[in-house]
């Protein structure tokens, strides 16, 4: 199971960066959110894989599919002019990190340290509620501030005349 | 057990190797594409890179709950990243017409 839902995040990832047609590739993006929702299950955190279908494969990814859609760019512009240095050493760049990458995670012994840890018992609501309400409140309710403000800084960024 | 194994199987080596890996994925959209909406998109890949390390790491540590309620805040600022940006998205193209970022090279009109 595991192996299913890395190997969807990771399809959906890199057939988002290869994508041309810009509305497929928010699909894409639906497609790798769903793949972590679904290591999120295996982790023994449904709540955190419901909030990422909601949160992500649902808001954030309509608000993004509705502005492709409304700015009707649905294709990529042809590059005016080529820049070939640019782009392989973004290419080299990556493929470093990724091999220091894959190097690191499969070479840390304080990685396997941590490996055998039974499962345990599924995160809930009442756990995560008390969390949150007892030993973060200040941070809760600063939130709730920052989505107000990002959400009245949108409006004043989109709107014509106030 | 082995490295490898213990990716297969989905141990936590396994769960940061997909973190890893889609982080670099991430990266590689912001990088390589010129549209603006695509890296955007490559950023939340990026912040989602984030949240499957910081579950996984919370599940291997015998559930703990401060994984699950840092990945609440991430998400919250993720929505409002989401909220901001794309309306400087749309910003921009009233500017420039375009989504392409090659064009946007000059603080002027």
């Amino acid at each position: 199971m595991f192996l299913i839902f890395a190997l969807l995040t990771l399809a959906g990832a890199v057939a988002l960066a290869f994508q041309r047609n810009l509305v497929v590739a928010g699909l894409c993006l639906v497609l790798s959110f769903m793949g972590v929702a679904g290591l999120f299950l295996l982790l023994a955190n449904p709540v955190a894989a419901a909030l990422q279908i909601i949160v992500y494969s649902g808001a954030i990814v309509v608000l993004v599919l509705f502005v492709i859609m409304l700015l009707n760019e649905h294709q990529e512009e042809p590059a005016e002019r080529s820049r070939p240095l640019q782009r392989w050493g973004s290419v080299v760049l990556l493929l470093a990190l990724a091999g220091g990458a894959v190097r690191l995670a499969t070479g840390s012994a304080a990685l396997r340290k941590l490996e055998g840890a039974p499962l345990p018992e599924a995160m809930n609501l009442d756990r995560l509620g008390q969390a949150l309400l007892n030993d973060h409140l200040l941070a809760f309710e600063v939130v709730g501030l920052l989505l107000l403000a990002a959400m009245v800084g949108a409006v004043a960024l989109v709107k014509r005349d106030l | 057990m082995t490295s490898l194994q213990s990716i297969l199987s989905g141990g936590l080596q396994g769960y940061v190797l997909v973190a890893l890996l889609l982080f670099l994925a991430g990266l590689g959209t912001v990088l390589g594409r010129r549209s603006i909406l695509v890296q955007f998109m490559g950023v939340e890949l990026m912040l989602n890179a984030a949240n499957v390390a910081l579950v996984a790491f919370a599940r291997f540590r015998g559930g703990d709950v401060q994984g699950t309620v840092f990945y609440l805040f991430i998400i919250a600022v993720a929505a409002c990243e989401a909220a901001v940006g794309l309306a400087l998205v749309v910003g921009l193209y009233r500017h420039r017409q375009s989504t392409d970022t090659d064009r946007a090279d000059a603080l002027k009109q």
